[in-house]
């Protein structure tokens, strides 16, 4: 099977999906391709913030302006993927006034509408903020929710003719002379090879750039930085909330449904494929954050996780290859490289809609193409759908006849309707896949619970025949479950901890014997009805 | 004020055990408890020890083991101590709900995962599971019960399986509670009987999940052996466990009919402690906290998931007596790097420490309490979920301590 495309997109993140949907709108033939799912790398692996742009305002005013436009615009592209929270920037008294007079100043030179409140006006509207603090200033922040982000990104663009295929990893550049005419990729579940002829192809790996460059023998200077954060069990405020001082580590609180989500910290990696939260990262942010909340050492921690950064390091060559501060776009063909491969990296989820407007932008320049960008004024599919939680609820209510409201999660409150439409739609191809796309296991139980009961349906479905079944995928769940778990074993979580040990070792007699080295078996096609074995099974 | 002989903080099953232990040996006992304890999350079977292959001879095996981990809870009491314990036990449930080791060595039961678990006495209700053979074998789901994937264990096990609609009475998914008590009607397991006799194609025995009654699940059981004409076997699941809920009930129905003051729901905000004694405990009962003394006070809280244990970023502690606890190095270090190392991981090993007689000492081996004497999982240097020995221990050291306490 090999592939022809007019532009081969690399990464599955935000950037590559908004590359493929701003293609798309343009009228432009893409292909994408993404070695693991939708959001496998920092897209899905960040503090869901929309920033306002105020925590860039001081430092960096470039970026605050890119952020509060491009924030009016996902409010208006987006706004099923957004809470509008708002979020303040709280100064304690080691904070001092002078930094936040700054700030005020300097959002209002990036356009950034600021509401100065009295510590009493703060309190009052977040009753656990720390009594000491000195002031806060309102902005408009908000949390967004990158999963949805991305996955409408990618629909939108499927629907408009891209085509993507997730779990295709590229093994090699092809070569034809000086032009990059095309990749080889891999199916990593079905292990079959292939090629895909390009006119253009863009490297939107992020923080992976170097990864993709290196088969072409090239190399960029980029940072890759670990930022960590862990989720409570419950919301702690209304707003998001950040330290009114330089950007730090720990500084930041989102709040996201249910739950909050803090970060973040820094830290260089190496190795992309393999890092973890360290205990000394979980003691820091809980230490820290509990400033500005106090009794945050008390709350239950759901889990850990960390994200990587891709830190551009240099400009050397600084004209047309830096569009803007926080990312950069590499015509390698400029820059003694081969011709047609481009590189976009850096940069940060706020700003993925601009990143993919000027890497189209200068695609269509080259292709001698004048057709303007339109992802600023045109909706993804799902706007107008409600996505909060209120919403979610009322569907939930609305469900009838009762069979059809069973829920295989109860923290989620994700029924099982919800897993086989998604099983109908015919996309995924592992576990995970189907985790992503719901939010089933990201409540407080982790998935202990629910992930049993979703391979109860996967084997009534037929699809889990792999070697090992359904008690493979099960096992391999919980080992990546506790890569997220592990760094917050102490207080409550611990004892949740107990129990899931208790059901899987214990009474279920899991052990360690049979695990694969490969990380995420497939869900085999199935069928999508009841299997015969099972017809007339109703009493 | 009341004052009694033992005081018994904790209605697990170790708790239960040592309370039970103690009103049979003619003692005036207070047990008090937060909460039902584990068993009604897993209790199922009692295991002593899984880690013992099936067939081979359990008492000769488990004195060597017990040789080679002289820390073992197992090691205060003994296999002697673990029989005349699990003899008690057996001695409270008469049948035909009775309790039986089905050899001389640990039997596999099949699981809701469609795996098999060793374990050591099996209740009537569980027993064929262990005969069952699985060409021979149909499993039965419940479409809308999810805690029990007929599916995955019929996959697994490789019999045939039915998932069967259960008349629904007025409730979005089913619950364990629901059905167990749905099943304690005559005409209701009838129909299911008939239901299932339906799509049997000659099978000999049945596989269900563990939810046949909480009031008379040995008669449950008879119906749907004699509706089916094969036998019927009911399989562990998640939490909650109906099995569990039976042994909890039998117990306080035992330990209230023989003068016990069964104090359910009330946690123990201090104790009074004196001159190296506990004299007595407070429990609040607002706005008022009331005073309970007695002579003697068995510790019996479980681990982390009973409350027994707290895990604070950089401790572990005791709650109750603030008595020192046995912990595995920095947090760093109370797990391992997977999921399913294996080795158990470090913390299961944390706890605390006793002397022989199951009083709590400190570091130096000191006893801490004279009268205070530690029963259950919360005992230090045993791994209950990997060695599969949870009830064995809880029976054991809750039998052993009461008798300990009682004689001094």
């Amino acid at each position: 099977m090999d592939l022809k495309t007019e532009v081969l997109i690399i990464g599955g993140g935000a950037t590559g999906t908004g590359i493929a949907r701003d293609l798309a709108l343009r009228g432009i033939p893409s292909l994408l391709v993404e070695k693991g799912d939708f959001t496998s790398g920092a897209s899905g692996r960040n503090q869901g913030l929309l920033h306002s742009g105020g925590r860039y305002a001081v430092n960096d005013p470039d970026a605050a302006r890119e952020c509060i436009t491009e924030n009016r615009i996902l409010r208006r592209i987006a706004p099923h993927c957004i809470q509008p929270t708002e979020g303040l920037f709280v100064s304690l008294p080691e904070d001092g006034p002078e930094y936040r007079a700054d700030f005020i100043r300097a959002c209002g030179a990036a356009g950034i509408d600021t509401l100065p409140l009295s510590p009493r006006e703060a309190l009052a509207m977040e009753p656990c903020l720390n009594p000491r603090i000195i002031g806060a200033v309102q902005v408009p922040d908000g949390a967004i929710d990158p999963f949805t982000l991305v996955v409408e990104n990618a629909r939108d663009a499927e629907s408009r003719g891209a085509r993507i295929l997730i779990h295709t990893e590229v093994t090699s550049l092809i070569r034809d002379g000086l032009r990059i005419t095309g990749v080889h990729v891999r199916d990593r579940i079905t292990d079959e090879a292939f090629a895909i002829a390009a006119t253009w192809v863009v490297n939107a790996t992020g923080a992976w750039a170097n990864h993709i460059l290196r088969m072409a023998g090239l190399q960029i200077g980029l940072a890759l930085s670990k930022g960590s954060m862990l989720i409570t069990n419950t919301r702690l405020s209304e707003r998001v909330l950040n330290r009114c001082r330089p950007p730090a580590n720990g500084d930041i609180i989102v709040p996201n449904d249910t739950v909050s989500i803090l970060g973040t910290t820094s830290m260089r990696v190496e190795d992309l494929e393999r890092y973890e939260v360290t205990p000394e990262e979980v003691t820091f942010l809980v230490d820290e954050l509990s400033r500005m909340i106090p009794d945050l050492k008390g709350e239950r921690f759901t889990r850990a996780y960390a994200g990587v950064r891709p830190l551009l390091q240099s400009e050397e060559n600084s004209d047309d290859r830096t569009i803007s501060r926080g990312f950069a776009l590499i015509d390698h063909g400029s820059f003694s490289g081969p011709v047609g491969l481009v590189t976009i990296t850096g940069g940060k989820l706020m700003t993925y809609r601009l990143m993919a407007e000027k890497t189209v932008d200068f695609i269509c320049e080259r292709m001698g193409l004048h057709v303007p960008c339109s992802t600023h004024a045109q909706p993804l599919p799902g706007a107008g759908h409600g996505h909060t939680l209120k919403d979610r609820l009322l569907r939930l209510r609305r469900q009838t006849p009762a069979a059809k409201g069973e829920l295989l999660c109860d923290c989620e409150l994700v029924p099982r309707e919800a897993v086989d439409a998604i099983l109908r739609e015919g996309k995924v191809r592992e576990l995970q896949d189907i985790l992503h796309r719901t939010r089933l296991a990201k409540g407080t139980c982790q998935g202990g619970f629910c992930v049993y009961r979703l391979l109860g349906l996967l084997n009534e479905r037929n699809k889990t025949d792999v070697s090992g079944g359904s008690n493979r995928i099960l096992k391999d769940f919980l080992e990546e479950r506790w890569k997220g778990i592990r760094p917050v074993l102490w207080g409550t979580s611990l004892k949740e901890e107990e129990l899931i040990e208790s059901i899987y070792k214990g009474m279920f007699n899991l052990t360690a014997e049979e695990l694969h080295p490969r990380p995420n078996p497939p869900l085999s096609k199935g069928e999508g009805n009841l299997p015969a074995r099972l017809g007339g099974g109703e009493a | 004020m009341k004052r009694f002989d033992l005081i018994v903080i904790g209605t697990g099953l170790a708790g239960l055990t040592a309370a039970r232990t103690a009103i049979a040996m003619g003692a005036k006992v207070l047990i008090v408890g937060k909460g039902m304890g584990a068993l009604t999350l897993f209790g199922n079977t009692v295991d002593i020890l899984g880690e013992i292959p099936p067939g081979t001879e359990m008492a000769e095996e488990i004195t060597r083991w017990i040789a080679a981990h002289p820390k073992h809870p197992y090691a205060r009491t003994g296999w002697e101590g673990i029989k005349s314990a699990v003899t008690a036990f057996q001695e409270l449930f008469l049948p035909p709900y009775h309790f039986a080791a089905s050899g001389r060595g640990n039997s596999l039961l099949p699981t809701g995962a469609g795996t098999m678990r060793p374990t050591w006495l099996i209740p009537v209700t569980m027993a064929a599971g262990a005969a069952m053979i699985p060409a021979e074998t149909l499993i039965v789901g419940f479409r809308g019960f999810k805690d029990f994937q007929g599916d995955t264990v019929s996959l697994h096990l490789k019999c045939r399986g039915v998932t069967l609609s259960l008349p629904r009475y007025g409730m979005e998914g089913l619950t364990a509670p629901a059905i167990a008590r749905l099943m304690d009607d005559t005409s209701f397991r009838e129909r299911l009987g008939e239901s299932i006799r339906q799509q049997m194609a000659g099978e000999r025995f049945i596989g269900l999940p563990a939810v046949l009654g909480l009031r008379d699940p040995a008669a449950v059981l008879k119906t749907l052996e004699t509706v089916t004409g094969a036998r019927v076997f009911e399989i562990p699941m998640l939490p909650p466990s109906i099995p569990g809920t039976r042994i909890f009930h039998r117990f306080r129905e035992e330990l209230i009919a023989k003068g016990a003051d069964f104090r359910m729901g009330h946690s123990v905000s201090g104790v009074m402690v004196q001159d190296g004694r506990c004299e007595g405990i407070h429990i609040p009962n607002p706005p008022l906290v009331a005073e309970y003394r007695a002579d003697r006070v068995i510790l019996a809280t479980g681990r982390f998931l009973g409350g027994g244990l707290w895990a604070e970023m950089d401790r572990i502690i005791e709650p109750v007596f603030n008595i020192p606890v046995f912990q595995p190095g920095e947090r760093g270090q109370w797990f391992g790097e997977r999921f399913f190392d294996p080795e158990a991981h470090p913390i299961h090993r944390a706890g605390v420490v006793t002397d022989t007689d199951l009083r709590p000492v400190d570091a130096a081996g000191q006893v801490i309490l004279a009268n205070v004497w530690a029963a259950g999982s919360i005992l230090a240097h045993h791994q209950a979920i990997e060695e599969k020995s949870r009830e064995g221990i809880d029976i054991a050291t809750g039998f052993l301590a009461a008798k300990r306490a009682l004689a001094s």
